[in-house]
């Protein structure tokens, strides 16, 4: 992986790694190498990706709504909030 | 009563969940858990939280942001088995654990981290424990959309029998497998070698789906809305970054990059699709296997305890291939059993033999 | 040079249902901010999503009114993005197996009728919504829109015009608000509109480079914001102004101008995934019937049949099937009284005057179509005066009555003794002699002073036609 992939990941996630950490994420990408190694080695080219282990079909529930939870519950452990919103630095678009 | 220790994994309105990280440290849930329902309502009490290493994904809890360390209580503990964490313990501590079946214990109210694979289950001393423990636990729930029907989940602990084991050794030797096979043997269960084949790679396709889900669960974790916030920002931009810069692990910022990595556009196909193929490749290695055998006997683990060298990605190459596949594991006697999807009951009364249950 | 204009539209309906997509908060538009939220959708962990069906059967039911393709299993997955209204980091959409795909809406404009293609239409959960406090200088986060149902219509750029975009935004409104997936509120952003515009030379098969507008409040917003763009373009295009880039741009209408949105270096990468918490929805075929059965009559359809089999005319047939609501109760009260007419004349006078006065919509209107039917027939029958049928109306908007019932209650139904009436007429013409003189006069005026005393006398329970003619026939025989 380039340096200049790790910076562009570390940004989308909202990440910042120290040097040491970047290039001990560089060895973690290299030895991931093997990894991908077996996977291109089991062939794989008329096999439907399987993204739900057991074969379980639509889970759907009535349209009833339900009020479980008061706003004070939910903020109770809020960094910070003002006039029952959450607050944040402010946003520039 | 009965006593239950939950790992941190569970959300509690009465105790606060961290998930074994500073980014949850002293979160206080505003709702139990399904199995804490389901086990209260049974008579238990929670004695408290059992500790875990960061988001659970660690080798054996040894990544605690507050270096706690699972010590072997006298009760049972229900714990999130995310990257066979829980296996690799009872493995060296000499307990039991069973991963039960995908689907049948509810998730609602555990710390979410890579759902297509982890399951909710018990760790106890024993497996008859366990089984009783595991019986309060399935049961369908309609507020997690990934379970069976009720009597599907309940069918689970029916009865079946193991008659048939297949050993992949996964170039493991070891004396427990060798005790473990004769063991089996000596109660007439037959136990053949099988070559792992395809197995061997599950974790290769296991880590790539595990820190895709990881990063995209943990990234709700921003320091917003609940949890740590960095004390020092200027704007929002950095207030996401400090926060979960400082509040993560060096695990979980790893997870987190080669998550999001096999994701990306240009990566999706070659990793993140091929692993989902994979994993159909190695469901169906097992499946093939289940047609002559009960269940497959193979390692949790390769060593008796582990050091700062040793890499969870490459030890989670055997137990691995149950998160995968949603398949029942029980580890028992330092081995684990795998088995067919509902053959959780079958496997526990197989695995008392390994502990030497009412002898 | 001559130029044109390349457009394609993402529209964003949010849909009428009780509760959320994924939980079970309230999906109503308002409230105080952060009282229709739960640990869901406001990111807290623990919770797991469970599919509405009503949200399905809605994208179902948008998808066939659209003539679209309804893909029989469909998935949900998620979008990965940081943004304070998006409570998990990431929003829970259809990539890669949406619920329709490949429809068409026929719109008309002064050139004529045209199809626009429909690429797909996918349900997905809208995000919170953010205040800007000047106060504190900070953004303020409110999750109750969080996680309400959405479904995203993207059309092919076959669109060239602002006319086109609105015929097409129209369509789709009358089309989805008759088919009850949502009253498309552009005011209360229950419908919104991204608009995705490049310029071309004429004639020429390459597209240039696109930008994808945001933000626009209303119909006239966008016919603004695309005159605006493609002015843009051809300067840039013509005069080197500036070197276009594509990029998300915000239309501030205030402003009159679009402008760059901040550029994010990583936008763009969504790394969309298959969400392992959302099992497929498999579409069966008694589902695919059961939905396909609830499709109302296109409106135009319901146009042509009220004006060819009910006799109606154009205008109020135009007016009728603006809103299904009202259609609905127009065809049950012409199933009940027979006469298409009288029922058109009811619900587009009387019935809309109330709305009006009540501040509500025509799709609000929940009247019983059989009840105004009821008290039609009444009146046509003559057994209650058309003054006291509109007193009974306001009453049935009021609670729930009968008519016949009601008319008798209130001491409503027109007397049938027209000997009585005419005695009553009489009594009256002979004591106003000065009315009687003025209208024999010619003075037309007069007769409406003894009509009121008449109406007065008789309790409003005579029609008026009637006792209009008996007055003349009274007066004329003293």
């Amino acid at each position: 992986m380039e340096k200049e992939t790790l910076r562009l990941l570390c940004k989308v996630n909202q990440l910042a790694l120290t040097e040491e950490q970047k290039d001990s994420f560089l060895k973690f990408m290299d030895a991931r190498e093997a990894d991908i190694k077996a996977l291109d080695a089991i062939d794989t080219e008329n096999v439907e990706r399987m993204v739900h282990v057991m074969p379980i079909m639509t889970v759907v529930r009535e349209d009833v709504e339900k009020k479980l939870f008061t706003r004070d519950e939910l903020q109770k452990g809020a960094p910070e909030t003002m006039d029952g919103y959450w607050q944040v630095p402010r946003v520039v678009e | 009563m009965k006593k239950i220790l939950l790992d941190d994994m569970i959300l509690t309105k009465e105790l606060p969940t961290s998930a074994g990280s500073k980014m949850l440290d002293g979160y206080m849930s505003p709702f139990n858990a399904a199995v804490v329902e389901r086990l209260t309502e049974a008579g238990y009490e929670i004695a408290g939280k059992a500790p875990v290493g960061e988001f659970a994904i660690d080798l054996s809890g040894e990544t605690n942001f507050e270096g706690k360390t699972v010590s072997s209580e006298d009760c049972a503990t229900v714990m999130l088995d995310v990257n066979g964490s829980p296996r690799r313990i009872a493995a060296q501590n000499g307990l039991v654990y069973i991963k039960p079946t995908y689907g049948i214990v509810s998730r609602f109210g555990t710390v979410a981290v890579a759902c297509s694979g982890e399951c909710v289950g018990v760790m106890a001393k024993s497996a008859s424990e366990c089984k009783e423990v595991l019986s309060v636990l399935v049961g369908n729930d309609e507020r997690d959309g990934t379970m069976h029907a009720d009597g599907v989940c309940k069918s689970a602990l029916g009865i079946k029998k193991v008659k048939k084991v297949a050993l992949l050794d996964m170039g493991v030797k070891s004396a427990e497998l060798d005790l473990a096979r004769s063991e089996l043997e000596a109660n007439g269960i037959e136990v053949a070698s099988v070559d792992a084949g395809v197995i061997e790679s599950a974790n290769a396709a296991w880590n790539i789906l595990m820190c895709a889900e990881l990063c995209n669960n943990v990234s709700r974790f921003d320091g917003i809305k609940y949890g740590y916030r960095a004390k020092n920002y200027k704007n929002l931009d950095e207030l996401y970054t400090n926060s979960r810069t400082e509040a993560f692990g060096e695990l979980v910022k790893t997870a987190i990059l080669y998550g999001s990595d096999v994701l990306s556009s240009n990566n999706y196909m070659s990793k993140y699709d091929k692993a989902m193929r994979v994993r159909r490749v190695i469901v169906e290695a097992f499946t093939e296997i289940f047609k002559e055998y009960d269940a497959v006997m193979l390692p949790a683990c390769s060593k008796t305890s582990y050091t700062a060298s040793d890499d969870v990605f490459v030890e989670n190459k055997y137990t691995a291939p149950a998160s995968v596949t949603g398949l029942p594991a029980v580890v028992a006697g330092g081995v684990q059993l795998v088995g067919k999807a509902f053959s959780d009951g079958a496997l526990l009364d197989v695995s008392a033999i390994l502990t030497k249950e009412g002898k | 040079m001559r130029y044109e204009t390349v457009i394609g539209l993402e529209v964003h309906i949010e849909m009428a249902t009780q509760s959320k997509i994924f939980c079970s908060c309230s999906a109503k538009f308002g409230g105080e901010q952060n009282d229709h939220v739960c640990p869901a959708c406001c990111g807290m962990p623990g919770m797991l999503p469970v599919v509405n069906k009503k949200v399905v059967d809605l994208g179902m039911t948008a998808g066939m009114m659209l003539n679209c393709h309804i893909n029989r299993v469909t998935t949900f997955d998620k979008k990965s993005y940081y943004y304070p209204d998006l409570p998990c980091s990431y929003q829970t959409t259809q990539w890669f197996s949406p619920v329709a795909v490949n429809g068409t809406v026929t719109i008309e404009t002064s050139k004529g009728k045209k199809d626009i293609r429909i690429k797909q239409i996918h349900m997905e959960e809208d995000a919170g919504k953010l205040v800007h406090d000047e106060w504190t200088n900070t953004t303020l986060v409110d999750f109750n829109r969080t996680s309400v149902p959405l479904i995203e219509i993207v059309s092919q750029p076959d669109l060239s015009s602002a006319e086109e975009v609105v015929a097409y935004l129209e369509r789709l409104r009358s089309l989805l608000r008759f088919a009850k997936v949502s009253e498309c509120r552009m005011e209360q952003g229950s419908m919104r509109c991204d608009v995705n515009l490049s310029v071309r030379p004429e004639g020429s098969d390459k597209l240039g480079v696109r930008t994808e507008m945001k933000n626009m409040n209303s119909i006239s917003a966008i016919e603004r914001a695309i005159a605006y763009e493609t002015a843009r373009h051809i300067d840039a295009l013509e005069n080197g102004t500036e070197e276009l880039v594509q990029e998300t741009r915000r239309w501030d209408d205030i402003k009159g101008k679009s402008f760059a949105m901040r550029n994010k270096e990583t936008a763009g990468d969504y790394r969309y995934f298959p969400d392992p918490n959302v099992m497929p929805i498999v579409i069966d075929d008694e589902w695919f019937a059961k939905i396909k059965g609830t499709l109302p009559e296109f409106p135009e359809v319901k146009k042509a049949r009220y004006i060819g089999e009910l006799g109606l005319s154009d205008y109020d047939a135009t007016l009728l099937t603006e809103s299904r609501a009202l259609c609905d109760c127009f065809e049950s009260a012409y199933a009940e009284c027979g006469q298409a007419k009288e029922a058109a004349n009811w619900l587009l006078s009387d019935v809309l005057n109330i709305l009006n006065k009540k501040q509500m919509t025509p799709d609000q209107l929940t009247l019983d179509g059989k009840t105004l039917g009821k008290l039609i027939k009444l009146v046509t029958d003559g057994k209650v005066s058309r003054p006291n049928a509109k007193k009974i109306l306001a009453e049935m908007f009021e609670s729930e009555i009968d008519p016949a019932k009601y008319a008798e209650e209130q001491g409503y139904i027109v007397s049938s003794d027209t000997g009585a009436i005419e005695a009553t007429v009489r009594e009256i013409v002979i004591a106003d002699e000065r009315s009687v003189t003025d209208y024999k006069s010619g003075k037309e005026k007069a007769l409406m002073a003894i009509f009121g005393k008449c109406m007065k006398a008789l309790k409003g329970n005579c029609d008026p036609q009637t006792l209009r003619q008996m007055i003349i026939d009274v007066i004329n025989s003293i």
